[in-house]
C-alpha cells in the first residue's frame, strides 16, 4: 500500500465511519466468487502443473472410481428390483462406472412431482438419476441450483463466503425455502441479495421484525430474502417472488475457528441437515418429512427429503485458500480434492467434482509441522472503542506423554435409534470393540444403549476382565438400530450412577446427534456431569456437530468424528492414546498486563496431549506475557506464552468472541431461569451490536425498486438428500 | 476529527402513493442517492432519516461506480438505536483517481419500508466527501425515489 493510500485510508477511517462498520468492510473478501464451471473431474494432474490429490475417506489414494458409484449402484439395484425388469445388479467394483441415460418426458414429470407449482417446468437432466419404476432419469425441479463455497483460512481462523443460487424452473412465481446447515461456531455477519448485477445488502433486525418485513414484502410482490437461525448450526433461507425463469442469489459470510487435534487442523463445511427426532411435547421441533408431504406447515420447521432414487439439480463447489503460517505437511479430505501449493505454508484446494451430491460433510484436514506449532495469542483492538479482543490457541506440553496412566471407568453410550441403523451403528460398534481391546486390568466399563428407552450391560460398571469383555462383545452383537432418539434416557443412565473416585470416568456418547431438543440434552449434561468427562464420537456423514460439541464443552472433554469410511479402530486407538496420559487439569491462566473479561469457555477444559484448546475473550490494557498453569498428575506445570503484536486486520476475532458469548448465553438458558428474559435480551443485544444472526436476530433484504406482477406464488421447499449412510426408510418414513 | 463538513442538508418530503398491501399503510420505496462533486470522490458518508418516524431500512444497494466495488456498509448503531430508523451509509475506494466518480453519480440506493398514513418527511445529510488525497471536497447530495418503486 502506498503512502497516499495509507493517508486516504487514515482520513477516511477516522472521518467516515463509526466503529465496526468499516472494520467489517476490511475483513476478507466481500462475497463469493462465481462458480468455476470448468472444474476438471477425476484428474490427478493437469497441464498447469497443479498437484492433483484425490482422496477417498480419510486417506489419500490414486484416482479410482467415481465416489457416487456405490449410490448409483444402489439406485439401479432398487429400480430394477421394483420394476421387475431383471435381476439386481451386482455391486460395482472400484474401477467400474454405471451410467444410466434416459430421456425425460413431460408426462412423467407431471405425474411424479406432487409439489410442482405447475406444468412447463424447465428441468435439468441428470444422467445418474434413476426412476424407481422405469429406470428413466428422475428429475426433481427445485429452486436451489448451486452452492458456491469460498473459504480463506489464516492460521486457525476461517472466513467463509457461501453463495446460494436460486432459480425458478416453473411457470409461475415461487418462494424458495431452504433449510441448510452451517458450522456450529459460524458467526454469520454478512448477507447480500443479488438480482442480476445488482447487489443489495441485507439489514440485521430483531427476528420478529425481520420476518414481518419479509412477509409484507412477499405479499406485496417485492423480491425479498430472509435468513433465520433455527439452531446454531441450522439456518433457513427464504427468497420471495422469484419470477419464472429468473434467478436470485444470496451471499452469506461467516467466520469461525478451526479445531486442532494431533497436528491436524480441520475445516468442515456441512452440506445437509440430518433428520431430527423430536421427543413428544418438544416445542420447537425440526421435523423430517418426505418431499411434497402434507406434514409441512408453518408451525414446524421441516426438512423435506428426497426419496430414494430422486435427485435435485443442486450441486456444490468448494474452494479453500489456506495460509497456515507454518509449513503444511499434508492435506486430506473426505472428498476428492485438487490442491496446488504456491509456498510451503499455503495451499489452494478445491472440490474436484462440482457434481458431487451434497449429502455429507466436506472435511478438509491439513497437517502442520509438529515442531513449529506453538501456543498462539491473536489480538484485535477496536480502534474506536479501544476494546480489545483475543483468541488464544493453547497447545498442551507434549512431555505429559511420558506420565503414567490412571485407572479408568469407561462408559460407552450407543445411540441405537433408527437413523443409526446400518453403517453408522456398525461403525459405533467397531469403535467400542476397539476400545474394549484397550482396557486394562484395574479399569471398569459399562455399555448403555438408548433409542426410545435405555438398557445397559451391567447393573454397575464391570471390571475389565476377559470374561466381562467377552460378554460385552456379545452384547454389542445383539444391538439393532430402530425407533426414536430419547437421548435424555442415555444421558441419565450414563451420568446418574455414583462415580468411583479411584478411577477417571470417561463417558463416550456414540451418536449421529439427530435430535431436535438439543438444549434439553445440554441442560441435562450440565446438571449431571460432576466429575465425569465426556469424550464423544459423532458417527456418520452429516453429524449434528452442534450437539456433540456443546456436550463435550459441558463435559470438559472433546469430540472425535467417525465417518462411514473411517477406520473405527484407528480413531478409537487415537482416542485412547490421548486419554491414557494425564491431562493438564485445574488449568488457570495468569493474563499478566491484560485486564481480561468475558472469557469463553468460562470453565477451562482439561488439556490433553495433541489436543489444542481455543480460548477467546475481551481485554483492556496492553498485551504481555501469559502464564498457563495446571496439574499434571501431582506436579504443577507452567506454560509461558509470549506477547504477540496486535493485528488490526483481525476484525473477525471480535465477531468470533460475540458468537461464543451468544453460545454461552444460549447454553445457560438450558439450566437458568430466564423468566424475565435477561439472557434472551443479552443474546439479542450482543447479536445486534456485533451484527450476527442468532435465535433473536435475522437478516432481511428487500428490493423495493420493482414490484413483480401477480400473487406471490407457491412456496417450494428445497428438498435435500438424506445424509450419506442414513436410511430413508428408518428416518423419514418411520417418523 | 477535522474537515468533517456537513456540506449540504437536503430536507425533502416525498409523497408516496397508496400501497396495494395487506396492510394498506405499509408500502415500499427505493431511494436513489446521488452525489454531485466537481472533483473525483474517494470516500463519502451520508445520513438518511425521516422526521415522521415512518421508515425502516430494508436494504442498501451498491451504486453505479465500478471504483466502489463493494456494497456500502451501514452503521449498525444508527439502525439499532434509532426510535424510528435512521441510517448512516458510507464507503471508500482506493482506486486510481481516473476511475473515481465525479459530477453526478448514484452512490447507493436505499430500500425502505414505510408505514402509517402520513407522508414521509426525509432528511438526507451529506456528512463528508473526500478526494483522492483524503481532503474534504465540496459536494452535494440529493435523492430520487425510483419511479415504480412506490405503490
Amino acid at each position: 500500500m502506498t503512502r497516499r493510500e495509507l493517508r486516504v485510508m487514515f482520513r477516511v477511517m477516522s472521518a467516515v465511519f463509526v466503529c465496526a462498520v468499516i472494520a467489517v468492510g476490511c475483513a476478507g473478501k466481500e462475497q463469493a466468487m462465481p462458480p468455476d464451471s470448468g472444474t476438471p473431474s477425476g484428474s490427478q494432474s493437469d497441464a498447469s502443473g497443479m498437484e492433483g490429490i484425490m482422496t477417498t475417506g480419510s486417506r489419500i489414494e490414486s484416482a479410482r472410481a467415481r465416489p457416487q458409484n456405490r449410490q448409483l449402484s444402489a439406485y439401479a439395484d432398487l429400480a430394477l428390483k421394483r420394476s421387475g425388469a431383471g435381476p439386481a445388479l451386482a455391486p460395482l467394483s472400484a474401477d467400474e462406472e454405471l451410467w444410466v441415460i434416459a430421456t425425460p418426458s413431460v408426462d412423467d414429470q407431471k405425474s411424479r412431482d406432487d409439489d410442482s407449482p405447475g406444468s412447463g417446468a424447465m428441468v435439468a437432466s441428470f444422467p445418474d438419476d434413476i426412476d424407481e419404476k422405469t429406470g428413466a432419469a428422475r428429475e426433481i425441479p427445485l429452486p436451489l441450483k448451486h452452492t458456491a463455497v469460498n473459504a480463506r483460512i489464516d492460521g486457525y481462523i476461517s472466513t467463509v463466503n457461501v453463495r446460494q443460487e436460486f432459480s425458478n424452473p416453473f411457470d409461475q412465481k415461487i418462494e424458495a425455502v431452504y433449510l441448510f446447515p452451517l458450522p456450529e461456531k459460524a458467526a454469520v455477519s454478512e448477507f447480500l441479495m443479488i438480482i442480476g448485477d445488482r447487489k443489495i445488502r441485507g439489514i440485521l433486525r430483531e427476528k420478529e421484525e425481520a420476518e414481518a418485513i419479509y412477509r409484507e414484502a412477499r405479499s406485496q410482490g417485492y423480491q425479498a430474502s430472509l435468513l433465520v437461525q433455527h439452531r446454531p448450526n441450522v439456518f433457513e433461507q427464504k427468497v420471495a417472488n422469484i419470477e419464472p425463469g429468473k434467478s436470485i442469489d444470496v451471499d452469506i459470510q461467516y467466520f469461525h475457528t478451526l479445531a486442532y487435534n494431533d497436528g491436524w487442523y480441520s475445516f468442515v463445511f456441512p452440506t445437509v441437515v440430518g433428520p431430527r427426532y423430536n421427543p413428544p411435547g418438544h416445542s420447537d421441533p425440526i421435523v423430517p418429512v418426505a418431499r411434497g408431504s402434507a406434514q409441512a406447515n408453518e408451525k414446524h420447521t421441516t426438512v423435506p427429503y428426497l426419496r430414494p432414487g430422486e435427485r435435485s439439480g443442486h450441486d456444490i463447489s468448494i474452494d479453500v485458500e489456506i495460509d497456515a503460517g507454518v509449513a503444511i505437511e499434508e492435506l486430506r479430505s473426505t472428498h476428492e480434492i485438487v490442491a496446488s501449493r504456491a509456498t510451503p505454508e499455503s495451499a489452494t484446494v478445491r472440490l474436484a467434482s462440482q457434481s458431487t451430491i451434497p449429502n455429507r460433510d466436506f472435511v478438509l484436514n491439513f497437517q502442520v509441522a509438529g515442531n513449529t506449532v506453538k501456543s498462539n495469542l491473536m489480538t484485535y483492538r477496536d480502534p474506536e472503542l479501544g476494546q480489545g479482543y483475543f483468541t488464544l490457541m493453547l497447545y498442551p506440553p507434549s512431555d505429559n506423554a511420558s506420565l503414567a496412566r490412571r485407572p479408568m471407568e469407561m462408559v460407552f453410550v450407543l445411540d441405537c435409534s433408527g437413523s443409526m441403523s446400518g453403517r453408522p451403528l456398525e461403525q459405533a460398534k467397531n469403535a467400542v470393540r476397539a476400545a474394549l481391546g484397550q482396557l486394562r486390568e484395574g479399569d471398569t466399563f459399562q455399555i448403555i444403549r438408548f433409542s426410545e428407552d435405555s438398557t445397559q450391560l451391567g447393573a454397575t460398571p464391570l471390571p475389565a476382565t476377559r470374561q466381562n469383555l467377552q460378554l460385552a462383545r456379545q452384547y454389542l452383537r445383539s444391538l439393532r438400530g430402530t425407533g426414536g432418539t430419547q437421548m435424555i434416557e442415555g444421558v441419565k443412565a450414563a451420568l446418574d450412577f455414583p462415580h468411583d473416585p479411584a478411577r477417571l470416568r470417561f463417558v463416550s456418547f456414540m451418536t449421529d446427534g439427530y435430535i431436535g431438543n438439543e438444549i434439553d440434552i445440554i441442560g441435562a449434561v450440565h446438571d449431571r456431569i460432576r466429575d465425569s468427562r465426556i469424550f464423544s464420537f459423532g458417527v456418520g456423514s452429516s453429524v449434528n456437530r452442534y450437539l456433540l460439541e456443546r456436550m463435550a464443552k459441558e463435559g470438559r472433554g472433546a469430540v472425535a468424528y467417525l465417518g462411514p469410511q473411517d477406520s473405527a479402530t484407528n480413531i478409537m486407538n487415537g482416542f485412547f492414546k490421548r486419554i491414557s496420559h494425564p491431562a493438564l487439569t485445574d488449568v488457570s491462566i495468569d493474563w499478566g498486563n491484560m485486564a481480561v473479561a468475558d472469557v469463553y469457555p468460562a470453565k477451562l477444559p482439561d488439556m490433553f496431549v495433541g489436543r489444542a484448546v481455543v480460548i477467546t475473550g475481551k481485554y483492556l490494557g496492553a498485551t504481555g506475557n501469559i502464564t498457563v498453569s495446571g496439574m499434571a498428575g501431582s506436579k504443577t506445570q507452567r506454560l509461558n506464552i509470549p506477547a504477540t503484536q496486535n493485528d488490526n486486520s483481525k476484525t473477525s476475532i471480535s465477531k468470533i468472541w460475540a458468537r461464543l458469548r451468544i453460545a454461552d448465553l444460549t447454553d445457560r438458558q438450558a439450566w437458568e431461569d430466564d423468566t424475565h428474559g435477561e439472557l434472551a435480551n443479552a443474546i439479542k443485544n450482543t447479536a445486534l451490536e456485533y451484527q450476527l444472526v442468532s435465535d433473536y436476530t435475522s437478516f432481511v433484504a428487500v428490493d423495493a425498486s420493482r414490484r413483480t406482477d401477480g400473487e406471490f406464488g407457491v412456496t417450494v421447499p428445497q428438498a435435500v438428500p438424506v445424509p450419506d449412510g442414513v436410511r430413508y426408510e428408518t428416518t423419514v418414513e418411520q417418523h | 476529527m477535522r474537515a468533517l463538513i456537513v456540506s449540504l442538508i437536503l430536507m425533502g418530503s416525498c409523497c408516496l402513493g397508496q400501497a396495494f398491501a395487506e396492510d394498506d399503510s405499509v408500502r415500499f420505496s427505493a431511494m436513489d442517492i446521488y452525489l454531485t462533486s466537481a472533483e473525483p470522490v474517494a470516500a463519502w458518508q451520508f445520513e438518511l432519516n425521516d422526521h415522521h418516524g415512518l421508515m425502516k431500512v430494508v436494504g442498501v444497494e451498491k451504486g453505479e461506480s465500478a471504483a466502489y466495488a463493494r456494497v456500502p456498509y451501514y452503521d449498525r448503531e444508527a439502525v439499532r438505536l434509532g426510535e424510528a430508523d435512521r441510517i448512516v451509509v458510507a464507503d471508500y475506494s482506493l482506486a486510481d483517481v481516473a476511475r473515481l466518480p465525479s459530477d453526478r453519480t448514484r452512490i447507493a440506493t436505499v430500500h425502505l419500508m414505510l408505514s402509517g398514513d402520513d407522508d414521509a418527511d426525509f432528511n438526507l445529510f451529506l456528512i463528508t466527501a473526500t478526494t483522492y488525497d483524503g481532503l474534504a471536497t465540496d459536494a452535494s447530495i440529493s435523492f430520487e425515489v425510483q419511479t415504480g418503486s412506490e405503490q
